[in-house]
């Protein structure tokens, strides 16, 4: 009797040894991002989806629940044409970034022309250029007294046809093809080039034309691509502010009605009830683009592949280079505008007038802070976005927890939720709320612009990782580094390309970053796009534009800086959107 | 030095996805244990679970039952890092960003080596796995042959001392020479160093070659434990006489059992076979009316122009000079054998070409018996 209990307990005592003696380390550090998930991703989603369902106000209060806040999708017309105009536009914006940029992506694949890695480089400009500059810059090309529709209204006047001014659904839907076509363009570009030229040739030698290929094997191959290309489009100009912001005209869309909900009326738990129609919108697209990937993803079968024969006929080439240029030049006129535009005081009709340097020399005086707070904000978020992606993308990919699937999805779904969602989350949970009250600080945009950009970091960090062999960390566990030597020896260095080209893009884009901004930000924090956006509201065009050109000329300079640094195409670093 | 270490397997069990929908077994009981400085080979043909053996030994896999002994120390829950071992990967896994020096030295840095040892270890190290020079250069290990860059991760895995060294398919990535230069100079520094060793491979040749001893795996069980010879000679089973060289098998039931000698109708011929032919995975009873698979391997059956007594008629379907021997591919005319029977003569056969009708005798002292329960 004695014995047996004598045995269990230096049984329990080698057990409990036992255990201490594992690994800890990976279990504490899992514990981090998630804990910063949980506090500022899952709790302002769920008050968010809870102040839906209350009375108008910002009250978080359980006695008015109610279906108050969604009737007025039934009731109020402005809230039913914004819903339509949502749709419309992220339609017509996806039909069109498909038809501008696929032929552009084949012809850049497929077709024997010069310069192609300038068209590259070019064409991905207008995703890294904040669209709200393109908006605006738009408004002097085709506004009411627009230089170009001024232009045409005089060459089509005999043929009564006059061009309809920028203002509205037509030019929002321009401006967002405009802006989002790079996406479908370099998704089918890289689709075209990665096709195996094999199978094209299998088909020709089995005596099949050159359009019956097209149809029956190319296109076939490369419908998951586009599919995920015509989401992306789809989900970010749902999620656009700027663009309907400043050429809406009286024209809402869901972001533009949030933000109206919120500075117009203070009334956050309708903003709440508009975010989460938009956030179901965007998830019924992603569930949708799933479904309609799954029954056409192909694994690639065969081992061996040869180059591909490019079109080679003149008429060919001359047409693939006129389209590519016609697109490069339409979709880059807006910067070339605002550079014009900086320098004088007006352009109403052809020509602007008042050359002036003062644009310029006014912005030390009057963005001094703002461009402080630009600088201090974009970096600091940049600089925590990269330890909580990376450490978030090396847990999910090598660490493999129970729960990392859960990791990853919370992870990826800012990706999907557009800014001013995230900041009515972010506003729902920590403004006016009983707990912690953040409104108007650094941290609250700080948090906003890392739960936005982490996406950028991570999928960056993972796409390194895959290419990186577990068996080198496993080796270097074998020779007796624990995981953070392992990690800080190994892993690190080898993934620093992708870690730094994520963080730079976050950077870049956190510069520009308005939508999240936009309802955020209080007296001591604006930023510089804020500042751009008030001037081209206040109708100040040229000091937008000079505030403007200082911003495209930073961004441009650190991504191009990037790719020299690190080698890779501005391209590359894009292809996770 | 230190002193060899055996290694212990304790019912070890692996069950991947064990929460998930269909959970795979990929390790069942496995028990058996390694002598300390032994070269010990893990064989078996893909998914045989000898690849996971080796990373439950080193830890990088845990282990969902059962326990794992270093000499007398239970490692079952040590993460590999605290297990002082040595492994090399089939990828050989150097790093690309430290040049040959540095690789090599990583173990010993991690172990905070001071840095005058660990110059005189790693030249040492170098200099035993023949590759002296190429620390004068110096160069990254993607500059290097496979042959080298073997050899740097062979010294890479054994300049820190390990207990044990752990070898995943190291041959695997390079071609059949060097292949076959390598395992001897894998065998030359095990036997230098003693340090209790693990080799997995699915190639049985290398694996005989280089093997003190070797077990065959099968579906995460352990089939046969022994020497190249023990295993060649006398199989457990048909799967382990099958992989373990080429073995013809014939099915038959038991007629009688007397005077330590078994007779074994195949086919309406009746052939007596010596107790010693039967496997010693059969436990079941003898008894009359049985059945049996009985095997033979290609040098132990014969063919002649000229009918037998007992043979087994055949065509010879394609005919291969292999140097030592002659192998005829004879498709046999009977229901309850093989189809393609291997056949070594030592010498061409006069007057038998492809295409020929032909018959086949066996040594009947040289078969093995095995039990038809548990055989495909």
């Amino acid at each position: 009797m004695k014995k047996s209990k004598q045995i269990t307990y230096t049984e329990h005592k080698s057990l409990i040894r036992r255990y201490l003696q594992k690994d800890f380390t990976p279990y504490i550090v899992f514990f981090l991002p998630l804990t910063f998930l949980v506090i500022f991703l899952f709790w302002p989603m769920v008050t968010t989806l809870m102040r839906a369902f209350m009375g108008t106000g910002f009250k978080f209060s359980l006695e008015t629940l109610g279906l108050s806040n969604f009737e007025r999708f039934v009731t109020s017309s402005l809230y039913r044409r914004s819903l339509r105009n949502s749709f419309v536009i992220g339609l017509a914006t996806v039909i069109f970034s498909l038809l501008v940029g696929v032929p552009m992506g084949y012809f850049v694949a497929r077709v024997k022309i010069p310069f192609k890695s300038l068209l590259l480089s070019l064409g991905i400009l207008p995703i890294i250029m904040p669209s709200f500059i393109g908006a605006f810059s738009w408004i002097i090309l085709l506004g009411r007294q627009g230089v170009v529709r001024h232009f045409l209204n005089i060459i089509f006047s005999p043929l009564g046809i006059t061009i309809p001014s920028i203002y509205g659904l037509f030019g929002i839907i321009f401006t967002m093809t405009l802006t989002y076509y790079p996406f479908v363009f370099l998704l089918s570009y890289g689709a075209f080039t990665s096709v195996n030229p094999l199978l094209e040739e299998a088909a020709m030698i089995m005596g099949s034309s050159r359009k019956r290929i097209i149809r029956t094997v190319t296109l076939p191959l490369v419908i998951p691509s586009m599919s995920a290309a015509a989401l992306l489009v789809f989900i970010r100009s749902i999620g656009n502010f700027g663009i309907p912001a400043i050429i809406g005209g009286d024209q809402y869309v869901l972001p533009t009605l949030i933000y109206f909900r919120v500075t117009g009326f203070w009334d956050l738990n309708g903003a709440a009830a508009i975010a989460t129609v938009n956030v179901i919108i965007t998830g019924v697209a992603l569930v949708l683009q799933k479904y309609v990937v799954s029954r056409r993803e192909y694994e690639t079968i065969s081992a061996s592949r040869s180059e591909y024969k490019l079109h080679d006929h003149w008429l060919v080439k001359l047409i693939a280079i006129l389209y590519c240029l016609l697109i490069l030049i339409v979709s880059l006129l807006p910067q070339f505008t605002i550079i014009v535009m900086s320098f004088f005081t007006q352009w109403h009709g052809l020509y602007p007038t008042g050359f002036t340097l003062e644009n310029y020399l006014r912005i030390p005086r009057v963005s001094s802070s703002e461009i402080r707070n630009s600088l201090f904000l974009a970096t600091t978020a940049s600089l925590l976005t990269a330890v909580l992606g990376c450490i978030i993308a090396y847990i999910t990919e090598r660490r493999k927890p129970k729960g990392a699937v859960i990791l990853d999805m919370a992870v990826m779904a800012p990706f999907i939720l557009p800014g001013t969602v995230v900041s009515v989350a972010l506003l729902a949970a920590f403004s006016g709320g009983p707990v912690i009250a953040l409104g108007g600080t650094y941290t609250i945009i700080i948090i906003s612009y890392m739960i936005r950009r982490t996406p950028y970091v991570f999928r960056s960090v993972v796409a390194s990782l895959s290419q990186l062999s577990p068996t080198l960390e496993e080796s270097s566990m074998i020779s007796g580094a624990n995981w953070i030597y392992t990690f800080r020896r190994v892993s690190l260095p080898l993934i620093l390309p992708g870690i730094l080209a994520g963080t730079i893009l976050t950077f870049a884009t956190l510069l520009q970053e308005l939508s999240t901004t936009i309802l955020l930000y209080g007296v001591r924090t604006r930023t510089v796009p804020i500042q751009i956006y008030g001037a081209v509201v206040d109708g100040k065009l040229g000091e937008a534009s000079a505030m403007s050109v200082m911003l495209l000329v930073t961004v441009f300079i650190v991504v191009y800086a990037m790719n020299k640094f690190l080698g890779r195409s501005i391209s590359s670093s894009f292809k996770l959107g | 030095m230190s002193a060899s270490l055996s290694l212990t397997y304790k019912k070890v069990d692996k069950i991947f996805n064990k929460e998930g929908k269909d959970p795979v077994r990929a390790l069942k009981e496995v028990s058996f244990t390694i002598e300390p400085g032994e070269l010990f080979c893990l064989l078996g043909p893909s998914g045989c679970g000898k690849t996971t053996l080796l990373r439950c030994t080193a830890g990088l896999e845990s282990i969902s039952g059962g326990s794992i002994f270093y000499g007398e120390k239970n490692v079952t829950s040590i993460p590999p890092f605290r297990r002082n071992i040595g492994m090399v990967f089939q990828s050989f896994a150097l790093y690309p960003h430290m040049n040959v020096y540095e690789n090599v030295a990583y173990g010993l840095r991690v172990r905070k080596t001071p840095e005058a040892a660990v110059r005189k270890k790693v030249t040492e190290i170098m200099d035993l796995v023949g590759l002296p020079d190429v620390l004068k250069r110096n160069p990254s290990p993607t500059a290097l042959s496979g042959g080298q860059q073997q050899r740097v991760a062979v010294a890479r895995a054994l300049v820190y001392d390990p207990e044990i060294l752990l070898l995943d398919e190291p041959l695997a990535n390079l071609d059949a020479k060097l292949r076959r230069h390598m395992r001897a100079e894998i065998r030359r520094i095990q036997k230098i160093t003693k340090i209790t060793t693990i080799f997995v491979t699915h190639d049985q040749e290398e694996a005989m070659a280089i093997g003190d001893r070797l077990a065959v795996l099968r579906d995460g069980i352990v089939e046969q434990i022994g020497t190249s010879n023990e295993l060649y000679k006398n199989p457990n089973s048909a799967f382990v006489a099958n992989f373990i060289g080429k073995m013809n098998f014939f099915y038959g039931s038991i007629t009688a059992v007397q005077n330590k000698q078994i007779a074994v109708d195949i086919d309406s011929r009746v052939y007596t076979f010596p107790e010693e032919t039967l496997a010693q995975r059969f436990t079941e009873q003898l008894a009359v009316g049985m059945k049996v698979l009985v095997g033979a391997r290609p040098e132990h059956l014969y063919i002649s122009k000229e009918k037998m007594e007992n043979s087994i008629q055949g065509t010879v379907n394609i005919i291969q000079h292999l140097g030592q021997v002659i192998r005829y591919e004879v498709q046999c005319h009977m229901d309850v054998a093989d189809k393609q029977m291997e056949i070594d003569m030592d010498d061409m056969v006069e007057g038998i070409g492809e295409g020929d009708e032909v018959y086949i005798t066996l040594d009947e002292k040289s078969a093995s018996v095995f039990s038809v329960e548990g055989e495909r």
